[in-house]
């Protein structure tokens, strides 16, 4: 059995380049290669020990993948790759536009409730948030490649808000979709 | 990290020997074993020619029945003969109380475990037990038809059974000497099913209507792997609810009256057949004789599908939650698997077509079909197809949870996340000078502790006292590849260590677990108000904390009585409604408190800066 070198950073993991834009296709197939080798399922019959050391790497490969695939937590990773720790999750923006269209977007998200067609004003809220999140992937992505990790780390918070507008969304249209 | 000599990953040491394995289907009414033998994988049939089991359990004083000749006794003796066990795997004595009424069994109050214990002429029996004496019946199947031992088995549970209900699951196949490969879950193994036997590609959709649950999963097939990409559904929804619809339209047609449990009793079988008979026909006889009650009647099919819309309405709500869960759209959907006796009736299936927008499959028995994967991973782990690349990627059902201050939810790992997963998270302690702490860890999508479900408490003891805030408490989860917990903890500045595995002694009700998740989506609104108020709570006992300790220690010393009495007023209205305040109201009164004791913050900082400098040379506290 040999352990899968976890000094690697999650990029090496999967052989991918440290670069935000990345082949989800190839991500995909190469955690399935991981996987392949190192779930517990292909070592049932094996050592106690053996099966301790394939739980934490499937373990590993997994928490690895989770963090590649999402954009927000992509993001934050690269920064720490780089050496800019992400910063504390109760961290407020200064940045005061930004401040003002999260609150009208949480206003928008709130007045479809009542609205006629509820759910058609939540998927045209939906089309805005997931322009505005790429919007704000693209300006991480120059201003990451410009080595301005600093001002990458705050389009980095903004995607992480702009996420947390689309869950409240998300939770809006199963609600009224229960209904 | 060395090479470590082992064999190839499921091979065995003497790879040219076959090793039997079994797939085991351990269900509420039926169970059912399948083997591959010679490369074909079939449930094995009882000698009279029966696949499915009926998981019935007759105790007396000198034997067990299980099956159809336990059944027969259940009307003679309903004390001494358990159905429906499955219920009660992994449930605590205060599960029983709320399953009463489907479990008419006498239940032995004893206060020294909290596993439920059912009263028979064979003595007192547990679940574990019960569930045991079935899984040895189907095992002796499997070994009778290959007349070889058992390597092992693989065990199928429904995909949103918690940690409790697992642990039950896996007791009871150590109780029957059985080897365990791996607990998988139902839809997992009807994918596997369809996957392996049919060569099916893409992302399926698992409907499993059974007796008495519905579940909905969502998979993704691709290249022999198996991915669960969220699973849900009604767990108190089933075939048993059809049988009741139909049930109360005799009644009423029958107009009878004086209704005792034996009338009920035939009631039902005639309903139940009557539905089976109208998934073949169009229209069917019912007749009841019960003493001078007696009534016959039509039906037909038209009018039991009005009588059942409803229910397989509801079924469809469910999956149009779980599409959204898994972040699919319908025509993304390759196929759609067919579970569960209830699936034969064609207004399920034609609903079920109508709804995904394609014929559902039904080229499998939908009884057998998950016996049937369950039989293909069980051949695979047993080593016998060392070049078969399947693979089964599973997901934590529900989320795992810390308690923190406050009676709050602190979410460790979220449902949906693949595992095995190891996640760890960081504490600190709240009062000055405390050296233990106590973890409680639950299950569940709610906020506030009170509405999940706990799993299991633990202790950490004897790291060193610092001041409040100082300690580093890290807790990590470990989720196995089956959807087992172990947790430790440490405090990481004194390297003291906590470890515990998770073994509760109860888990959530089917309901409950349906109610939750349907609550968190209805609550969430409400949980953010008690949420705050709930923080607001914990943040006024920290501060009259912090002025008690204050005063304690320099109070007489640095202020007047009157300075004393007066923040002491400020402080005991606060505490005095904690319990009873709103949010805002509690917040306003920590801002008075905090106001009130300004000055004497200001005059302690004074003469602790003071006392540092008392003393010393002047050289000394320069900078």
């Amino acid at each position: 059995m040999k352990s899968l070198d976890f000094s690697q950073n999650y990029f090496e993991l999967f052989g991918l380049n440290p670069d935000f834009n990345l082949d989800a296709e190839r991500l995909q197939a190469r955690q399935q290669q991981l996987l392949a080798t190192c779930h517990p399922d292909r070592f049932v019959n094996a050592s106690d020990r053996e099966k301790r050391l394939s739980v934490q790497m499937a373990s590993w490969v997994n928490q690895a993948n989770e963090t590649l695939r999402d954009p927000v937590k992509r993001a934050a990773y690269l920064l720490q790759v780089s050496g800019v720790e992400a910063g504390d999750q109760s961290e407020t923006t200064s940045d005061t536009a930004f401040l003002m269209e999260q609150i009208e977007l949480r206003e928008e998200i709130e007045a479809c409730r009542g609205g006629d067609d509820a759910l058609n004003c939540c998927d045209q809220i939906s089309l805005k948030l997931d322009h505005r999140a790429s919007q704000l992937a693209q300006e991480f992505v120059s201003n990451f490649a410009a080595r301005n990790l600093e001002a990458a780390r705050l389009s980095g918070r903004k995607m992480q808000f702009i996420q947390r507008i689309q869950q409240q969304l998300s939770d809006l249209q199963f609600e009224l979709e229960d209904n | 990290m060395a090479l470590l000599q082992i064999s190839e990953p499921g091979q065995s040491s003497a790879p040219h020997q076959h090793r039997y394995a079994a797939g085991i289907d351990l269900g509420t009414t039926n169970s059912l074993v399948a083997m591959v033998r010679s490369g074909e994988t079939s449930c094995l049939p009882d000698d009279e020619g029966n696949r499915l089991l009926p998981s019935v359990v007759h105790f007396a004083a000198d034997k067990c029945l299980v099956g159809s000749s336990a059944l027969e006794m259940q009307l003679l003796d309903p004390l001494n003969t358990i159905s429906s066990i499955k219920r009660l795997m992994g449930r605590g004595i205060d599960d029983v109380d709320r399953l009463g009424e489907v479990l008419p069994y006498e239940f032995v109050s004893d206060s020294q475990s909290q596993v439920p214990r059912i009263r028979t002429n064979a003595g007192e029996v547990s679940a574990v037990e019960v569930s045991s004496e079935i899984l040895k019946q189907l095992a002796t199947r499997a070994r009778l038809s290959v007349d070889h031992e058992l390597a092992g088995v693989v065990i199928t549970v429904p995909a949103y059974f918690d940690d409790a209900q697992r642990q039950a699951t896996r007791d009871a196949a150590r109780l029957a000497g059985l080897n365990v490969f791996r607990l998988i879950n139902e839809p997992t193994a009807a994918a596997v099913a369809y996957g392996l036997e049919q060569n099916a590609q893409g992302l399926f959709a698992v409907y499993d209507l059974g007796g008495g649950t519905f579940d909905i999963s969502i998979l993704r097939l691709n290249r022999g792997v198996f991915e669960v990409l969220a699973s849900g559904g009604d767990s108190a929804l089933g075939g048993d609810d059809m049988d009741h619809a139909l049930g109360e339209w005799i009644i009423d047609q029958a107009g009878f009256e004086d209704l005792d449990s034996s009338l009920v009793r035939q009631i039902l079988i005639a309903a139940r057949n009557a539905k089976q008979a109208l998934s073949e026909t169009d229209s069917t006889k019912i007749s009841i004789q019960h003493g001078h009650q007696q009534w016959s009647g039509q039906i037909k099919r038209s009018q039991f599908e009005a009588l059942i819309l409803p229910l397989v309405k509801t079924t469809l709500k469910s999956c149009r939650r779980v599409l959204r869960d898994a972040n699919i759209s319908r025509p993304d959907i390759a196929e759609i698997v067919m579970v569960g006796g209830s699936t034969r009736i064609p207004l399920v299936q034609s609903m079920v077509g109508e709804f995904f927008e394609r014929e559902p499959m039904c080229d499998m028995d939908p009884e057998q079909v998950v016996a049937i994967g369950a039989a293909l991973q069980a051949d695979v782990l047993a080593g016998n197809n060392p070049h078969s690349d399947m693979l089964l990627l599973d997901v934590l059902p529900l989320s795992l949870c810390i308690e923190t201050m406050g009676g709050l939810c602190e979410k460790i790992i979220d449902r949906y996340t693949p595992i095995p997963v190891a996640r760890a998270q960081h504490f600190t302690t709240f009062k000055d000078g405390q050296t233990a702490m106590s973890i409680h860890v639950v299950q569940g999508e709610r906020e506030l502790i009170s509405d999940c479900r706990s799993l299991a408490r633990f202790e950490l003891r004897g790291f060193p006292p610092m001041v409040a805030g100082a300690a580093r408490i890290r807790v990590p989860y470990q989720v196995d590849a089956e959807g087992f917990l172990s947790v430790s903890a440490d405090e990481t500045t004194s390297g003291v260590v906590a470890d515990i595995v998770v073994k509760p002694s109860y888990g959530l009700t089917d309901r409950e677990i349906e109610n939750m998740l349907r609550a968190s989506m209805e609550n969430a609104r409400e949980d953010m108000e008690q949420r705050m108020l709930k923080e607001q709570q914990v943040e006024a006992r920290r501060v009259i904390e912090a002025i008690d300790s204050a005063l304690l220690v320099d109070g007489e010393a640095l202020l007047t009585q009157t300075e004393i009495e007066r923040i002491m007023q400020y402080r005991n209205k606060l505490e005095a409604s904690i319990e009873t305040a709103g949010n805002e109201a509690l917040k306003q009164m920590i801002k008075a408190l905090e106001d009130a004791s300004e000055f004497y913050v200001a005059k302690r900082m004074d003469s602790s800066v003071k006392q540092a400098l008392s003393g010393k040379q002047i050289d000394e506290v320069s900078i």
